[in-house]
């Protein structure tokens, strides 16, 4: 053909190039490449969205992105009677929503000036566990399938639903629980249902340690979690975070300890601190922390006195149920506890327990009616989210999913 | 108090083990081969255990008592013992409940003329049985619910009544325990 037909060609070519066709790379390292994460990815938990800003695989920088699942549970707070609300506690983390009723009666509770009986407080101690327990299980599965291992994942909801099992006969249902009352609990716990917490615990040790044995020691998980996500002892206390990622830090930091509430002072634990800061160390705290709370689930049933679930406080604890059928004094309460709500004093509190993802607090303002002026909730798992562009920074793609799972958000709880 | 709080903030760690770090790692546990074939082993245990899943449509599972299943009204001599009172109603967090009363020449005065459940709204909490002062409505044994429209999720009161004999256990139940 000779040269003419390659002329020809390549004049057509330069009439066709301008500006916006003629794209071309001299280094395509040079350019970051923004890729978004979420909020449909498997490995993000929920609803979480990340835009992170990419060097080949390197992260240069990250931004969590939130709010997909915003239902405005503060707002409706203010709608909503004391009593009312407590269906939407469970709707926070909904992992461990038996915690989130404790959390949530315990502030309306201070507010009101009731104390509940030490049975109740027991019992609520059992709830928080099993909770923590819950909770702590879907982290282990989930984050050991982000890395790689998919049989710990069915283990972990194997024994999680053994403790849902639990809940059905001690609640009544196995998910949005709706346990708790201002001022006592929705039923007792039966001879039937301690027992069955007995057996679970019997068996879970065994079982924990299976799931423990065949990860710490695996080379993969191992490489994968190693110093990863590091964040240092002052940025974690600087964010605020709290919870095991805290402890995990090297701060020895458990409100159960520092700030007792409900029987905890009367049990015995260890609040279990790691120095490392990083994924691995995370990993070991949530691990030991399930194995103290089996620790604390036995005390708590070896010492759970007999005596009355309510408190006695007509104006504010809901009456027995039997003497709503038949006296009048009763009935007047239960119309007017349902109707107007308890009308606490005039006045705010805080109050925070010791979630399985940090510090759950619940600032309540009061101005004496039926229902909050105002209801603030301090979430952990959003509070935890913020340091993930610095945990993030300079990792690599892998470790993001290691990363959000070592932070065990909970997106209903983070959105609120 | 049988233990003085002195115990539970004991520092010292009893039994926290150490991180085990990749380079505390052994030789084995490096080459990855015994993992593997212990990964295999597993697989092959699993096989001879038992099984822990339900084969469900086929294997039903009994709630317990304490199980919070569909709200029902409670049928009694062939009439509901609800009286319209309207608490339910109030109580619901999910606003899933209307009632409408009237009166009645029976002893109890009122009934409802129209009582509605939502099921697409209902949340199952059990607050409507709670603050009944009648023991009419209560939380039922059903769980399976399905419907071909969002008109056929409103329950009214031929769908909701349920005789008391059915609901004998949950009645049982909620005497011993509330």
């Amino acid at each position: 053909m000779g040269s003419d037909g390659t002329a020809a060609k390549q004049k057509i070519l330069r009439a066709l190039e301008n500006a916006d066709t003629n794209v071309s790379f001299d280094d395509v390292l040079e350019h970051d490449m923004v890729l978004n994460m979420g909020p449909q990815h498997p490995a993000t938990h929920g609803v979480l969205r990340l835009l992170l800003r990419l060097d080949g695989e390197t992260i240069v920088s990250a931004v969590p992105d939130l709010g997909y699942l915003h239902r405005g549970y503060e707002k409706i707070a203010e709608n909503c009677t004391f009593h009312e609300f407590i269906p939407h506690t469970d709707r926070l983390d909904y992992l461990s929503p038996l915690a989130n009723n404790v959390a949530y009666v315990l502030a309306v509770e201070k507010l009101a000036g009731i104390e509940a009986t030490r049975r109740t407080q027991y019992i609520r101690v059992i709830c928080a566990e099993l909770a923590r327990l819950a909770s702590h299980l879907v982290w282990l599965g989930t984050m050991a399938m982000d890395v790689g291992a998919v049989t710990v994942l069915l283990w972990g909801f194997r024994e999680r639903e053994k403790i849902q099992d639990i809940w059905d006969v001690l609640t009544g249902v196995r998910f949005t629980t709706s346990f708790t009352r201002i001022g006592g609990l929705a039923q007792d716990l039966t001879p039937e249902c301690s027992a069955m917490v007995t057996s679970f615990l019997d068996q879970f040790a065994d079982n924990l340690n299976e799931c423990e044995k065949i990860l710490v020691r695996n080379r993969i998980f191992v490489e994968r979690c190693e110093g990863i996500g590091v964040i240092t002892k002052d940025q974690a206390l600087q964010y605020g975070i709290t919870g095991p990622i805290l402890r995990a830090c090297g701060v020895e930091h458990d409100l159960r300890r520092d700030a007792p509430y409900l029987v905890y002072p009367e049990l015995d634990f260890h609040v279990p601190v790691y120095h490392d800061c990083d994924v691995l160390a995370r990993f070991y705290v949530r691990v030991q922390e399930m194995k103290e709370s089996v620790k604390i689930l036995r005390q708590a049933l070896a010492k759970l006195p007999e005596g009355p679930v309510n408190a006695g406080d007509p104006k504010k604890v809901l009456p027995k149920k039997e003497h709503t059928y038949g006296r009048m004094e009763e009935l007047i309460h239960d119309f007017m506890i349902i109707n107007f709500g308890i009308n606490p004093p005039i006045g705010e509190i805080y109050h925070a327990v010791e979630g399985s993802k940090g510090e759950l607090g619940f600032y309540i303002v009061s101005h004496g009616e039926g229902h909050p002026w105002r209801l603030k909730i301090r979430s952990p798992s959003f509070v935890n989210l913020q340091p993930l562009p610095v945990m993030m920074k300079g990792g690599m793609i892998s470790d993001v999913v290691a990363i959000i799972g070592s932070i065990d958000p909970v997106m209903g709880e983070a959105d609120k | 108090m049988d233990n003085p709080p002195s115990t539970s903030k004991s520092m010292t760690p009893d039994s926290q083990p150490p991180i085990i770090h990749k380079k505390d790692l052994s030789f084995l546990d490096r080459i990855y081969i015994p993992q593997i074939v212990n990964g295999l082993r597993i697989t092959i245990t699993q096989i001879f255990r038992p099984k822990f899943t339900r084969q469900y449509p086929e294997e039903r599972w009994t709630p317990p008592p304490s199980f919070r299943g569909r709200p029902v009204l409670v049928e009694q001599n062939g009439v509901e013992r609800c009286v319209a009172c309207g608490l339910c109603a109030r109580v619901c967090p999910a606003l899933a409940i209307e009632v409408q009363g009237s009166e009645t020449e029976l002893l109890k005065e009122r009934y409802p003329v129209k009582f509605e459940i939502n099921m697409l709204r209902c949340i199952f909490c059990g607050f409507c049985e709670e603050a009944c002062p009648e023991e009419a409505i209560v939380m039922s044994q059903e769980y399976e619910l399905t419907f071909t429209s969002q008109d056929d999720a409103v329950f009214g009161k031929e769908k909701l009544l349920m005789s008391v004999e059915k609901l004998r256990d949950r009645l049982e139940f909620l005497r011993k325990n509330r």
